[in-house]
């Protein structure tokens, strides 16, 4: 019985078979053809021309606020959103594991691109760069207490960034298993209670959908925002 | 792109010509002498020489 619960522990993680057809190959295969190849015909497909409407667009609505000179971010913006909402979304179907609910990655994304925004801000423009840890207008006993909280608030910034994708998504992962662990048990014991979990469990998916979409386009937002500061 | 002060409207003189809170310039020598202040600070503490207690006999 022992070895039976061992052995039970990791079956979750075997990918199955289904009519003798290995799942993993089509698991492994699927990213892979969401996103269509571009191709040089003047009319394309509903898919190629439903993913460049939405790159453009989101492309042209992030530079909006933009200097010309903070263009030439444009395609790693563009670039980090598709990835981050690939990342978050595909992470919701079962048995995928997401990777943007590792610290470590997202602390990646936002460390090395906010140390970016801060040293092109100092490098090309320093008098604005540093005029904006004081906000316009303070009295004046209130500047040196104002320029330190600026300054913490801007170190702060990356870890903000990184363990905000972080917590949202693991969180939600987390409520996600714990409701799904909490039905299963339920159907045997009170099954009028897990139809109520279950129906709870439909809504947080349908909440965790937003979410994902959501902190991928804030994270990409924020760090437009901390480059129009410095360009 | 918004947000910069230009700073024509405003003349001030003396010290607050190049300490305010106002333009461009004077935020950024806020932030400097701001700066430099906790760093001089910190050098004090640091290359303070430290009182040796009297030994009583």
């Amino acid at each position: 019985m022992v070895l039976t619960l061992i052995l039970g522990l990791f079956d979750q993680f075997f990918s199955p078979y289904f009519l003798g057809v290995p799942l993993l190959a089509i698991a492994i295969a699927a990213p892979w053809v969401l996103f269509p190849k571009p191709s040089n015909r003047v009319i394309n497909g509903r898919s190629l021309v439903a993913q460049n409407s939405f790159v453009l667009n989101f492309a042209k609505q992030i530079l909006l606020p933009l200097n010309v000179g903070a263009h030439k971010w444009a395609l790693l913006l563009t670039v980090l959103m598709v990835n981050l909402i690939t990342l978050n979304l595909l992470g919701l179907l079962p048995y995928t594991f997401t990777p943007t609910t590792q610290l470590p990655l997202n602390m990646g994304f936002a460390i090395p691109l906010w140390l970016a925004t801060v040293v092109i801000g100092l490098r090309n423009q320093p008098t604005i760069a540093l005029g904006h840890l004081l906000p316009e207008g303070t009295p004046a006993p209130l500047i040196p207490v104002l320029i330190i909280i600026e300054t913490i608030s801007l170190f702060v910034r990356p870890f903000a960034l990184g363990v905000r994708l972080t917590a949202n998504l693991a969180a939600g992962h987390l409520l996600i298993q714990l409701l799904s662990s909490a039905t299963l048990f339920l159907i045997d014991q009170m099954w009028p209670v897990a139809i109520l979990t279950g129906l709870v469990m439909a809504l947080l998916t349908l909440l965790e959908l937003a979410v994902a979409a959501i902190q991928a386009y804030v994270f990409v937002l924020l760090l437009s925002l901390y480059l129009q500061e410095n360009t | 792109m918004g947000g910069h002060d230009a700073g024509t409207q405003h003349q001030f003189t003396g010290f607050a010509k190049y300490f305010n809170a106002f333009t461009i310039t004077g935020r950024r020598n806020c932030v400097l002498a701001t700066y430099a202040s906790i760093v001089a600070i910190g050098l004090f503490f640091k290359l303070k020489p430290k009182k040796q207690a009297a030994i009583k006999e």
